[in-house]
């Protein structure tokens, strides 16, 4: 019986021991994770935020069917292959297309770029300087977001800082209240910025880039002129001569050598403003899937069973030279159109045939003569395709064969048993020839003719075109240039949305802010560029088709439905429409 | 229980006693053989309170017989009945009573609820003869209805002596001892043990085996007579599965419970999901908590033997949950195991071998319908080429030249097989394996018909002081799908002993190895598989896109190119230890461990594509993860019987800690090759790791007091807290309080309803928690990513979840209303319960709009509502010799709603008047008023046919779209004012219905049918969404399509356009069906032949699951819907020794 007593007692003392102990005893410990409390302390926390930032810039560039790919298959040079009716891009449903989903990825870049501006003087900072430089970089990376949003989708909600607590209360802004708040972050970014920062970095020099872009878009063209003009007095210049890791191979030249990813990010590339960093060496989790896949989301899909021989047979296998030198895997995702492969390069008397614009040399590009039958069991092997024995010539030349940049998509995968797609790239965000170009445009804008040729000639020359006449400039033949010199480069859809807005708020050429989703510059200028839409071309039982409302994307309707206590607007001429409020003019 | 009639009347037993008292002894002796002998129950549990200071024997024994039902009479004991005493007795037994009332010399026999006087001598000439004399026995078994019964085993308890019936149900036994006891056993019938009490003959009716009032029942920290139970919970006995394939607990659940509601799953590791009275929770898990011998089992369910297994109890209502508090929410299932009994060592030994198929076909175009089907694809995407321009040039419409044919196309092949099959643009490949005559089933590659085995064997026994039981199985499952293999090795032994009176301690542990070392082929490439393509090259390689199409990857890739070895080592165990204490106390502390090791290495070689593609040069992995958990009990019990009044107190005090280590190593790009695969990992180029460490902890106290008045009103009062460190930062505990009572109407007085056997009411109220959804949800997380920047590799980092520190527990406030009624002799049973469970801050993932970067916060908000009927009827259809059919319905059915989300509130105009309303959620598609699991979508009219394409173009849609209501014909698809609510995704009604019937002696059929009715499930392919723009290079599943020439009104054209409906379009399809679940038949070797050969039982059984269905669900098995459903045939063989 004493033993019972005993062990009774020891039981007891267990029980009150660990009620005595027990407030500790249910503290949450968090093992494997970083939480804000431990993290946004120091300079080093606030460095990984601009690392994530930084990172953030690859996915929208990058992988197949990419946002900057579908800027050009939305535009004037090129097209959705399988998505031509753009009755089927809707609020709800792309198709293959991600213009729904980039929305909210964008939201959740610019979520990054808020912890740092909300958070920014929670902690000491050494100076002033560090500060200001960190906070610069974030609200350069918002700018650049936003700038993306507001000329893809128009008016849009903007979140200025950190979310913590659940919000379904957003309204939207208006596109110009937006603007003028980038106007002013990046005044104040570009105050801050470093001249130079290494690869990746975000300089001043970008900081003025994107300002210039944004005055533009704000109608503020003598601010345009002045801050791109920073840019061009500053460390950059275009590349005149011959550089970088072809340097000494006599067939390229200088336009072929600017456009090697290996090149972006040499010293010796004074043009390069901003990239993104996207390298092969690095370990699998630094980098966004296999690689660029620029090959095949601008090469045509030339290895398809519709390229026949002159027997009817298939003329093409998915393999041999073609597939692994040099076309890769196309797919179309951004189907190039006759435009910027033939009439753009018409000029001064030339031709795409023979022009002497080192942009359309034929050692730069692959014409329809280059690409040849390459199946071995094929009587055309080795011959250059033959149109006629296309299946449906009218669409197969839309799809299999159409004449390449090659310049531009000849980035080889690293790993050559994978199915080439584009290997991984580090590829440009801005450019002097961009710069150049922007200081054109506000020039034309503001009537100085001369001083736009002028720039333009700058770019012109370096690729050895015939200069442009200043009565030669107009609008069109600025975008011309910049489709010459940006391709896959410029957020396409987006610079033409910007031009669109101008007109309209400058009622230029009949266009008017009133009826934009009825009549803009953007829509006549596809219609007139892009023949694929007035050619009715049907592929998969789907005939191109554009509204003048496409100029601006659909909101994406799970983002407006979520969103139960506020309103967010859809844009004109997509269902849901209706329910719109007048956007927030002001943004405290 | 309703009160036993006494054998004799009254007046009957007056006449007897008038004689009785001048008997003999002998006379007693031979009242004692022919009375029905039975346990001395009434006279243990009947407490009698006497208080005399003067009183005769006599009237001591007339206020006895008043005050009970007891009946008093004499030998010639040389008692006085006049002699007076005096007596002071307060709630004692009889026995206790007599003990101090007799004189010395004077004794008593009690024999039921008769009571002889009778004196020493007498009594030891009884006793002696009781214990000394063998005798023969000899008698008849009979049913019920009076049928002799043949092959009833017969053992002397304690020995393996024994005799079994002949065919006139007559037995006979030599030298059996005086005070033996025999054991009747039949299957199917209840086990009889009978005292011989020197009885010569003994006849025997056997009953039919049905779930007792006897019986015990499970109820956490507890047991309690079912007869006895307040609150609802359900009883499943492991033997009545005894005949079929099981690989898990959940096999036995599936439809048996009313209210318990399991989908089987359709891998080789068996399984299922698990959820009591519905889903009471928008986003923590619903699944109910295990408690494996009274210790709550945190570990998987697939390591629990469901041989070791003795009983399931599932506690449905809040009061009997409401012990396990903290996590009891969705219910407790307390898994009890075998426990060794007294005797010699038994050993059991069975196997099961079976062969698994699937019970239907969904798969894709064979060669013949993929030409068909391309026709069609190519019509659709070219419509501009004439309608004979895809016709197979052999078989051209009539009216079509060959020539016609040919000039359609402006570069015809020379060779017309060759051009026409370039025009349905097939690959190379499929044009050489069409010409050459080759095919793949891509069906039969994926599917097989796996082989399923299971071996086990448990050795039991015991003494008074120790009892034992140890078992192990060994199974190995084949899936149907190609590379899905499962096999498992599980061991228990379960020990108790006593070393003193006053304690006993024991374990349950057990031990378990799974290898899920699974590869499967991809069911869902193979819909995609051209039947012309190649599935081997000429080298004998698996062609990774076996049309040449680079989307779609041979399903088998991975099955040929993987290396993979999974297995997890688990460890379980409750050591426990019991202490009696004065006063009725008990005290236990009982401490229960946890250990499970899990290893995953893989090893994807590059004949893969993850080996190549994804990761260049090979591409290996290994996993790794401990946990280990504990928890630890001190419970003080006590229990005592003072006057009418009956205690039962549980108090617990408990404490655990849960922790888990992960870490994942991970390297590509062998060199100087891939040879040692995941072995050798150091010699990739690309290393990467990764680390997920958790912990979490609790306590809980709990007080619980059962009290009974008379047996006919039960009460159970309980009270919980419970602290958990998820919680931890602002409201680390939570108090869930129960309360239930139950009135046993048929054993009052006034209550001689006579076919009813039982009725009771009862009824409970209790709160419920819910703390299922990770240790760490209150916090915010940073997520990390690696940033190379051209010379360095930088961690990055962003905000991945929002913090929410004022989280706390989901509780579940339940009301519940039963009535178990049993009629002619618990001939029918039944028992009904109807419950409503409200569910208050309900843990949920808050969806935000995706542009504040977050898609949800953890949050408490919002009221959820369950109401639900059920009902169990067990039933002895037929008893008749050689034919017994027993039934046992069970049917279920649960509603839910919405009461309140988020307390966001809008003003509309209803009527002219300004209400408030809630808003609803439409991201997780969650309104006020309506159930979780409404279907909010259009509602489809059909199909839009060729005459209707003006109206509908009016919405961008063509012929063969769907059509579906414009609610407020605006023209427009909009979610807001489109979507109706057009159904629900739950099953409305649950029925089970099992059917067993015993025949020719030892057979026995069982037949378990189950029904889900009245519910829809999206049937995604009926959008024909995603891809369908590369039908011209693949193959599809094949199901029915609209073309103008079949105008089939259910599914849409093969290039379907859903874009215009806004918030997306979904199609549902009926998905209720009615399944023969378990077909099963048994045949139990006759004892007399096994006896031979010292084998005490031996059974032979053969049964079927998932045998056939009826339902009208387009896809796969409507229970799966999305995926293939095995069925499985079985042959068994049990024997013990």
């Amino acid at each position: 019986m004493k033993k019972v007593i005993k062990i009774t007692i020891l039981g007891m003392i267990i029980i009150s021991g660990f009620i005595s102990c027990n407030e500790e005893w249910l503290e949450p410990q968090p093992k494997s994770f970083y939480s804000p409390e431990n993290v946004y302390v120091n300079k080093a926390g606030f460095e990984s935020l601009i690392y994530t930032m930084r990172k953030d810039l690859i996915r929208p560039n990058v992988g197949w069917n990419n946002n900057l790919s579908q800027e050009f298959a939305a535009s004037d040079l090129a097209s959705l292959w399988s998505g031509l009716d753009w009755r089927e891009q809707t609020p709800n449903s792309n198709r293959i297309y991600t213009l729904n989903r980039f929305f909210t990825n964008i939201y959740g870049y610019l979520k990054t770029a808020n912890v740092v501006v909300s958070r920014i003087d929670d902690i000491e900072w050494e100076s002033e300087d560090e500060r200001n430089a960190i906070l610069g970089e974030a609200l350069w990376h918002r700018a650049y977001w936003y700038y993306w949003l507001v000329n893809s989708y128009g008016d849009v909600p903007f979140i200025g800082e950190e979310v913590t607590g659940p919000r379904l209360d957003f309204y939207t802004h208006s596109r110009w209240a937006i603007l003028n708040k980038l106007q002013e972050d990046l005044e104040f970014a570009e105050q801050w910025l470093p001249e130079s920062g290494g690869p990746g970095a975000v300089t001043k020099g970008a900081a003025n880039h994107l300002l210039a872009l944004v005055y533009l878009a704000n109608c503020n063209f003598d601010k345009a002129i002045e801050t791109a003009t920073k840019v061009i007095n500053g460390p950059y210049a275009l590349m005149m001569q011959r550089f970088g890791k072809d340097k000494d191979d006599p067939v390229h030249d200088v336009i072929w050598d600017l456009h090697r990813p290996e090149n972006f990010n040499l010293p010796e590339n004074m043009e390069t403003i901003m990239t993104f960093i996207h390298r092969f060496e690095a370990p699998s989790d630094a980098k966004i899937g296999t690689g660029s896949i620029i090959l095949r989301n601008y090469n045509c899909a030339w290895f398809q069973a519709a390229v026949k021989d002159s027997q009817g047979k298939n003329g093409m296998v998915a393999d041999g030279t073609l597939y692994w030198d040099s076309l890769g895997r196309g797919n179309a995702n951004a189907t190039i159109d006759g435009y910027y492969r033939y009439n753009i390069w018409s000029y001064g008397g030339q031709t795409w045939r023979n022009s002497q614009d080192l942009r359309r040399a034929d050692k730069n590009w692959i014409d329809l003569h280059e690409i040849k039958y390459n199946n071995p069991k094929s009587v055309d092997y080795g011959k250059p395709v033959n149109l006629d024995y296309l299946i449906n010539p009218k669409t197969d030349t839309v799809y299999n064969l159409y004449a390449m940049p090659f310049y531009i998509t000849w980035v080889p995968d690293q790993e050559k048993q994978s199915v080439p797609s584009g290997g991984y790239a580090d590829w440009y965000i801005y450019r002097l020839a961009g710069t150049y170009l922007i200081r054109a445009e506000a020039y034309y804008w503001n009537g100085q003719l001369a001083e736009a040729a002028n720039d333009i000639n700058q770019v012109r020359e370096r690729a050895n075109a015939i200069p442009v006449t200043p009565a030669e400039v107009d609008i069109d033949f600025i975008f011309d240039e910049r489709a010459r010199e940006l391709f896959a480069e410029e957020q396409r859809h987006s610079e033409l949305v910007r031009v669109s807005y101008i007109m309209a708020k400058l009622n230029k050429d009949g266009y008017s802010l009133d009826n934009f989703s009825e009549k803009n510059f953007f829509y006549d200028r596809v219609m007139r560029c892009n023949k694929v839409y007035e050619d009715q071309v049907t592929m998969l039982g789907r005939t191109s088709y554009m509204d003048p409302f496409n100029v601006l994307w659909a909101i994406p309707s799970n983002v407006i439905t979520a969103n139960t206590m506020g309103v967010i607007n859809q844009n004109k001429g997509y269902v849901g429409d209706d329910k719109n409020v007048p956007p927030l003019e002001t943004i405290e | 229980m309703k009160k036993r009639k006494p054998i004799l009347t009254g007046f009957e037993f007056f006449l007897l006693r008038k004689i009785l008292k001048i008997m003999k002894l002998t006379t007693i002796l031979l009242l004692t053989t022919t009375m029905l002998v039975s346990a001395n129950v009434y006279s243990q549990s009947t407490r009698l309170t006497l208080k005399f200071a003067n009183i005769t024997y006599g009237e001591l024994f007339q206020e006895i017989e008043k005050q009970s039902e007891f009946r008093f009479a004499f030998s010639n004991s040389k008692l006085d009945p006049t002699g007076k005493i005096q007596i002071n007795a307060t709630e004692e037994t009889l026995e206790q009573i007599l003990n101090e009332a007799l004189p010395t010399g004077i004794t008593y026999e009690i024999i039921d609820r008769y009571v002889v006087i009778l004196n020493a001598s007498e009594k030891t000439m009884l006793t002696e003869r009781q214990q000394k004399q063998q005798q023969t026995v000899s008698g008849k078994v009979t049913d019920e209805s009076g049928q002799p019964l043949p092959g009833v085993t017969i053992v002397i308890k304690g020995t393996t002596r024994g005799a079994i019936t002949n065919t006139d149900g007559n037995y006979s036994l030599t030298n059996v001892p005086y005070g033996a006891t025999l054991i009747f056993s039949f299957v199917g019938m209840k086990t009889q043990e009978i005292p011989v009490s020197g009885r010569t003959n003994i006849d025997v009716i056997m009953a039919v085996e049905t779930i007792g009032l006897e019986e015990v029942v499970a109820i956490g920290y507890g047991t309690v007579k079912k007869g006895d139970l307040t609150g609802s919970v359900e009883k499943v006995n492991a033997s009545v599965f005894k005949n079929q394939n099981m690989t898990q607990i959940t096999d036995m659940l599936a439809g048996t419970v009313a209210g318990f509601n399991t989908t089987q799953s359709t891998g080789a590791a068996g399984g299922g999901s698990l959820e009591v009275r519905g889903r009471n929770s928008l986003n923590a898990s619903t699944e109910p908590m295990v408690v494996l011998d009274g210790s709550i089992y945190p570990g998987s369910i697939r390591d629990i033997n469901p041989m070791d297994v003795e009983s399931i109890d599932i506690l449905k209502d809040a009061s009997s949950a409401a012990v396990f508090g903290a996590r009891a929410a969705s219910g407790v299932i307390l898994i009890t195991t075998t426990k060794g009994g007294k005797g010699k060592p038994k050993i059991t030994f069975s196997t099961q071998a079976g062969v698994t198929q699937v019970t239907n076909k969904y798969g894709p175009y064979d060669a013949q319908g993929y030409i068909g089907f391309r026709q069609d694809v190519q019509k659709i995407y070219h419509p501009d080429n004439p309608s004979f321009y895809y016709a197979n040039p052999e078989q051209l419409p009539e009216g079509v030249t060959l020539e016609q044919w040919r000039s359609a196309s402006s570069n015809p092949d020379a060779d017309d097989t060759r051009e026409w099959l370039s025009r349905l643009n097939f690959y190379d490949i499929e044009i050489e394996n069409y010409l050459a005559g080759k095919t793949v089933d891509w069906f039969d590659e994926v599917f097989r018909t796996g082989v399923r085995q299971k071996y086990d064997l448990s050795v039991s026994g015991g003494t008074d002081n120790l009892s034992y039981y140890w078992s192990i199985d060994y199974q190995d499952n084949e899936g149907i799908v190609l590379g899905d293999d499962y096999s498992t090795i599980r061991s228990r032994l379960n020990f108790d002993f006593n070393p003193t009176k006053w304690l006993n301690v024991g374990l349950n542990t057990q031990f378990s190895q799974r290898d899920q070392s699974t590869v499967s082929a991809s069911v869902d490439q193979m819909r995609y598989m051209s039947p012309y393509g190649s599935l081997f090259d000429e080298n004998g390689d698996v062609v990774w896109y076996p049309n040449s199409f680079t989307v779609y990857s041979n399903p088998l890739i991975n099955y040929y190119g993987q290396d993979r070895d999974n297995k997890i080592n688990s460890f379980f165990s409750t050591l426990y230890a019991n202490i009696k204490l004065p006063a009725g106390f008990n005290y236990k502390i009982s401490y229960q461990p946890r250990f499970q090791f899990t290893k995953d290495y893989n090893y994807w070689s590059t004949k893969t594509i993850m080996g190549t593609t994804t990761h260049p040069g090979g591409f290996g992995q290994r996993s790794e993860s401990t946990s280990f958990g504990w928890i630890l009990d001190n419970i003080i019990t006590w229990k005592k019987l003072i006057g009418f009044h009956n205690f039962d107190l549980t108090l617990l005090y408990s404490s655990e800690q849960n922790r888990y280590w992960a870490s994942t190593l991970e390297n590509e790009s062998f060199t100087p090759n891939e040879l040692l695969g995941y072995s050798g990992l150091q010699f990739g180029t690309n290393p990467a790791v990764n680390s997920n460490d958790t912990e979490s902890t609790g306590d809980a106290a709990m007080a619980r007091l059962n009290y009974a008045w008379k047996g006919r009103y039960l009460i159970t009062a309980s009270i919980r807290r419970d602290g958990y460190s998820a919680f931890g930062r602002e409201n680390p505990r939570a108090t869930f309080p129960a309360l239930a009572v139950a009135w046993k109407l048929s054993e009052e007085d006034f209550f001689n309803v006579d076919p009813i056997y039982q009725l009771k009411l009862r009824t409970s109220w209790g709160k419920n928690g819910n703390r299922d959804i990770g240790a760490y949800s209150a916090l915010a997380r940073l997520q990390s990513t690696l940033y190379y920047d051209a010379t360095n590799v930088q961690v990055g980092v962003s905000n991945s979840s929002l913090a929410n520190y004022g989280l706390v527990w989901e509780k579940t406030e339940s009301l519940n209303f039963g009535m178990d009624l049993g009629l002619f002799d618990n001939r029918l049973s039944m028992t009904a319960d109807y419950y409503i469970m409200k569910t208050q801050d309900l843990l949920m993932n808050r969806k935000l709009p995706e542009i504040t970067g977050y898609s949800s916060i953890t949050s408490n908000l919002g009221e959820l509502e369950n109401r639900g009927f059920e009902l169990t009827i067990n039933s002895v259809n037929i008893r008749k010799q050689n034919f017994t059919w027993r039934s046992n319905l069970v049917f279920s059915l649960n509603r839910n709603k919405i009461i309140r989300l988020f307390g966001d509130y809008e003003e509309v105009e209803i009527n002219g008047q300004i209400v408030k309303k809630e808003l609803p959620d439409y991201s997780n598609e969650w309104f006020p008023g309506h159930a979780i699991d409404a279907i909010w979508n259009y509602k489809t009219l059909g199909i839009w046919q060729v005459d209707e394409e003006s109206e509908a173009a009016v919405y961008t849609l063509k012929p063969g779209d769907w059509k579906a209501e414009d609610v407020d014909d605006n023209d427009k698809f909009e979610a807001l004012t489109d979507k109706q609510f057009i159904g629900h995704r739950e099953p409305r009604y649950r029925v089970g219905l099992r059917n067993e019937i015993d025949f020719l002696k030892n057979f026995t059929f069982l037949l378990f049918l189950r029904a889900e009715l009245g519910h829809l499930a999206a049937f995604a392919d009926a959008r024909r969404y995603g891809g369908s723009d590369n039908y011209d290079r693949r193959n599809f599943t094949e199901y029915p399509y609209w073309t103008p020439g079949n105008p089939i009104n259910d599914f849409p054209r093969l290039d379907a356009n859903d874009g215009p409906y806004g918030g997306g379009l979904q199609i549902f399809k009926k998905a209720a069906f009615v399944r023969a679940q378990d077909v099963s038949l048994s045949y139990t070797i006759p004892y007399s032949i096994m006896q031979r050969y010292g084998i005490e039982n031996m059974r032979i059984y053969g049964s079927a699951r998932n045998l056939f269905y009826i339902s009208d669900w387009p896809g796969w098995d409507p229970e799966s819907l999305n995926g293939p459903m095995p069925k499985t045939y079985t042959l068994g063989l049990t024997f013990t020794l």
